[in-house]
């Protein structure tokens, strides 16, 4: 029997196998039910409030109605193109400072680890609570105005969160406070990776500062600018925890981002139905934008 | 005007002396070899004139300029890293324009000067291919071309040899020295290597712990090393240091090497020098002066014979008494047993054996 | 290399406004947490940096002392919601480093689960907000909602991503001569990993343990979802503490936030050389 596996080889496989299964049962469970579950209720007008229990839905059906709806959803498009708006907004910001920050931390100064350590705390701030530092920040009585009227030399009495444009730069002002350090943490990791053989070489060739940087430094970065770039995008779209504190959405529909936008009509409209629909959309575009940019990567 | 002077050059790391009192004079076109054991300070050295480090003391002067101050980017050196530095990120064209393309050169001359550098190192057909990927080999072509492609008047290369296969070392010797004659830079070339140094360079700095040795051409440090340091680091193997005291015998000042027995007189100069020096000494010969003799003076037992095609090292005696002597492969050698020898009389040099200076005759 | 003075200079001032503005926030909320009621709403010319009588008040009130000079009662003390925050972060810790550990391994060793690496990113990739209708449908389903227990359970699970990438990172890493000594030495596969490869990897496991537990504890979304009054977490009961009496209840809100955030930033601190690794799914490894 030459083609009898060895013990050994054996146990390797089905140990790995064991031991991948809890991770691909969370996956499972987590990925299968809620999708089959989306898709089903999706293609029903069913609500909680509707007095039946889900598995009922079909009673409600509707075909691709809720799909054709969410064409027409302006509200839905409006929270689509702020939550747009405060990705193009704060993360450019966000890279800028960060790398900025970063570029002044490369080399040894005395202080620091202790300016480094302070400069990441945000980042590790409860989102929900830096929301709520800002929301205190932000009042007419507070911190902000009183700092402007240092300068104004009157006092100053803004009411930001109730003024639809200022409430968006308040919690603009938000998210770059919290993942400027992100950037920051990130970026100097890469800018430190950066060998220093290659810059004293790119020096002695005459480049100046700004030439190694362009020629030198930000090549050789490429790969981390964009992982951080993706990483901050993707939470960017996610924006809830500090915008719902500091302004729930408003005022008005203002504020509202798509996660603000689905929680409001989950759990205030309860059209499940139409949410679910909605999410699977956003879902399949993802999908295929994720799809689309591995295939980019690979090249 | 491309000479260098180093003046009372001191280099500090914290507590750590890395450079002590450095004095050199480097000529305008002169190929000066920097060469010493790891920790001597000849990179230290090297890294101030090209202004990585700054000085803890001293100056730094190319031609009549003071360049102490100025920083490296402006000092308009060529420098070739241990491991080249390289920019993988770029093609080899890239690379080699690097420099010319910084300083803004219209892009006929950069084009015309990247030719041809690249022709005289053999890289045409690699141009575009990216540098990341290419062997050791032609990555230190490359980045000596990448400096050579400035012209500058003086030219740094930090141990370039050290990375590249045997084989390869020697060619890349000779076509280093043909490309410093054809261009008459100034080059400072630090190595470990005592046959890279001798080899290539007009004249050797020796270095060692932070102190400049001996500065002189490969056969000054060859034949008249200043110390046992220098005696024992260049040739390979290094100088036979055989300890004695001087006794006068059989008519002459001559040494009593112990358990080899008595050497033959002291050739007059030497021993006239030797005659107001303290009586511990170090015997020293280069294991090439060796003569075998039947009636020769001194005598040590044969440990090995090494044979290394065109030559042959009979290794005599072991510890403190042990001596080197380097055949040609066609001579007739012992076998076995005691072997009875001497060295060529010219041959001889004597150092102190308390501070390992040499003991000349003038 | 050298830096000239004005450089420094520069740089000093640059790090010193990015620090102010990096700490003005925290120490307001600092600030808040110690103030009485009376200058809580001081504002303009009377805003107050720095209390001007600094109490516990806003701490003890939120644990029912109304000893403070509010004229409200909380129904609900802040207990249960440090207590729920505590359980449903560690549990969850617990499920996502145990499964993502396993798994991390049976990929980085045998090759097995090739499908995660990315099923895995999906999961990090989508909003949670897209999945949370089904999600608490099912919880529903399964008694799960309201219960830290269920929290932790969907912790466990936003949370396997971090903690797979980051070990299979350090077991990518690892040198595996030991393991195969140990195997030589006739010692299980299963034992080797057990006995050998896991306590070898005890500071890099604890290290991906507290970041997982750091997202965890950072949670708002999910908790509002699936909890709803018995085992809700501490930014849900924050947001919840609003009095029609004294509006805000600013002072007992910061003193709140304080102890939501101190943790988190203090185990992030401690695991600074591992951050970089666990945000970039170990990416990058710093």
């Amino acid at each position: 029997m030459t083609s009898a596996p060895t013990p050994e080889k054996d146990d390797g496989a089905g140990l790995g196998l064991r031991l991948t299964l809890p991770a691909q049962v969370l996956v499972l469970f987590i990925s299968l039910f809620p999708l089959l579950m989306q898709l089903y209720i999706s293609l029903t007008d069913w609500s909680p409030l509707s007095g039946m229990a889900w598995p009922r839905a079909w009673e409600f059906w509707n075909t691709f109605a809720n799909y054709l709806d969410l064409v027409s959803d302006d509200r839905l498009w409006s929270a689509l193109g702020r939550t747009a708006l405060v990705m193009a907004v704060c993360v450019p910001l966000e890279f800028g400072l960060g790398l900025a920050l970063a570029t002044l931390f490369v080399d040894d100064f005395p202080g620091k680890r202790v300016a480094y350590s302070i400069l990441i705390m945000p980042m590790m701030v409860v989102p929900a609570v830096a929301g709520y530092m800002f929301f205190m920040l932000f009042q007419s009585g507070g911190p902000v105005n009183d700092i402007l009227s240092w300068f104004t030399a009157e006092p100053v009495s803004i009411a930001w969160l109730s003024d639809p444009t200022l409430a968006l730069i308040a919690v603009m002002a938000a998210d770059i406070w919290q993942w400027t350090p992100l950037m920051f943490l990130i970026l100097l990791a890469g800018l430190v990776g950066v060998p220093d053989d290659q810059i004293k070489a790119a020096t002695l060739l005459g480049a100046s500062p700004v030439q190694r940087f362009l020629t030198i430094v930000i090549p050789r970065m490429k790969t981390i600018i964009v992982i951080a770039l993706a990483i901050r995008c993707i939470e960017a779209f996610k924006i809830f925890d500090t915008l719902y504190i500091m302004t729930g959405g408003g005022p008005g529909v203002a504020t509202e981002t798509i996660s603000v936008y689905i929680y409001k009509i989950t759990t205030q409209d309860l059209i499940w139905g139409y949410v679910a629909a909605i999410a699977l959309a956003i879902l399949l575009v993802l999908s295929l934008l994720a799809v689309w940019a591995m295939r980019r990567m690979a090249k | 005007m491309s000479a260098i002077h180093l003046q009372g050059l001191v280099k500090r790391f914290g507590q750590f002396t890395a450079l002590k009192t450095m004095d050199l004079a480097i000529a305008d076109g002169e190929f000066m070899a920097l060469l010493g054991p790891s920790g001597c300070g000849k990179s230290t050295t090297m890294n101030m004139i090209a202004g990585m480090e700054r000085p803890s003391e001293g100056r730094i002067l190319f031609g009549n300029q003071d360049v102490t101050g100025l920083p490296m980017g402006r000092r308009g050196v060529g420098f070739v890293f241990q491991n080249y530095a390289i920019f993988t990120h770029m093609t080899v064209r890239q690379n080699l324009s690097y420099g010319l393309r910084m300083m803004g050169r219209p892009a006929s001359e950069v084009a015309s000067r990247t030719g041809t550098m690249a022709e005289m190192l053999g890289l045409t057909a690699l141009l575009d291919r990216p540098a990341a990927g290419l062997s050791v080999n032609i990555l230190q072509r490359l980045a000596i071309g990448r400096s050579a492609v400035m012209e500058p008047a003086i030219f740094l290369l930090d141990e370039p040899l050290s990375n590249v296969d045997a084989a390869f070392r020697a060619v890349m010797r000779t076509e280093l020295k043909s490309l410093q004659r054809q261009f008459r830079q100034t080059m400072v070339y630090v190595t470990h290597d005592q046959l890279e140094a001798m080899t290539m360079a007009d004249r050797i700095a020796v270095m060692d712990h932070g102190v400049l040795q001996q500065v002189g051409t490969p056969l000054e440090v060859y034949n008249d090393p200043v110390n046992t340091f220098v005696a024992r680091f260049i040739g390979a193997p290094g100088m036979n240091l055989l300890p004695g005291r001087l006794l006068q015998h059989a008519g002459g000042l001559c040494v009593d090497l112990g358990p080899l027995g008595i050497s033959a007189p002291l050739p007059g100069p030497l021993a006239a020098a030797a005659a107001s020096a303290p009586a511990e000494v170090i015997y020293g010969f280069r294991p090439e002066e060796v003569q075998l003799d039947p009636a020769a003076p001194l005598g040590l037992p044969l440990t090995v014979t090494e044979r290394i095609g065109a030559r042959s090292i009979l290794h005599l005696g072991e510890g403190e008494t042990s001596v080197r002597a380097v055949f040609q492969s066609g001579e007739p050698l012992p076998e076995a047993g005691l072997v009875r020898f001497q060295p060529a009389a010219a041959a001889v040099r004597l150092f102190d054996a308390a501070t390992g200076r040499a003991i000349r005759g003038v | 290399m050298q830096r000239s003075l004005p450089f420094q200079l520069f740089r000093y001032a640059a790090i010193a406004l990015a620090l102010a503005i990096t700490l003005v926030p925290i120490l307001w909320m600092v600030s808040m947490a110690f103030k009485p009621f009376s200058e809580w709403q001081s504002a303009g010319a009377n805003l107050t940096w720095i209390p001007n009588a600094p109490t516990l008040d806003n701490f003890r009130f939120l644990f029912g002392d109304s000893g403070s000079d509010l004229i409200v009662a909380l129904d609900r003390t802040a207990g249960k919601p440090i207590l729920s925050s505590l359980l449903s972060a560690t549990i969850g810790t617990v499920i996502a480093m145990t499964a993502g550990t396993a798994a991390a391994y049976g990929l980085s060793r045998f090759g097995s689960g090739a499908n995660l690496p990315l099923a895995l990113i999906q999961l990090r990739l989508f909003p949670p907000m897209a999945v949370m209708i089904p999600v608490m449908m099912m919880w529903a389903f399964l008694g799960l909602m309201d219960t830290w227990w269920g929290l932790a359970l969907i912790y466990g699970i936003v949370t396997l991503p971090f903690a797979f990438w980051l070990m299979k990172t350090f077991f990518d890493d690892m040198p595996k001569e030991i393991e195969e000594a140990a195997l030589v030495e006739g010692c299980s596969r299963l034992r080797v990993f057990t006995r050998v490869t896991l306590p070898m990897m005890a500071a890099p496991l604890a290290a991906a343990a507290l970041f997982v537990f750091i997202l965890n504890w950072s949670d708002y979304l999910i908790a509002l979802l699936l909890t709803t009054r018995e085992w809700v977490t501490i930014p849900v009961y924050m947001a919840s503490l609003s009095s029609s009496m004294t509006g805000q209840l600013y002072g007992a809100k910061a003193a709140l936030g304080l102890i939501a955030a101190v943790p988190p930033v203090i185990l992030g601190i401690m695991i600074q050389k591992h951050l970089v690794r666990g945000l970039t799914f170990g990416a990058l490894k710093q």
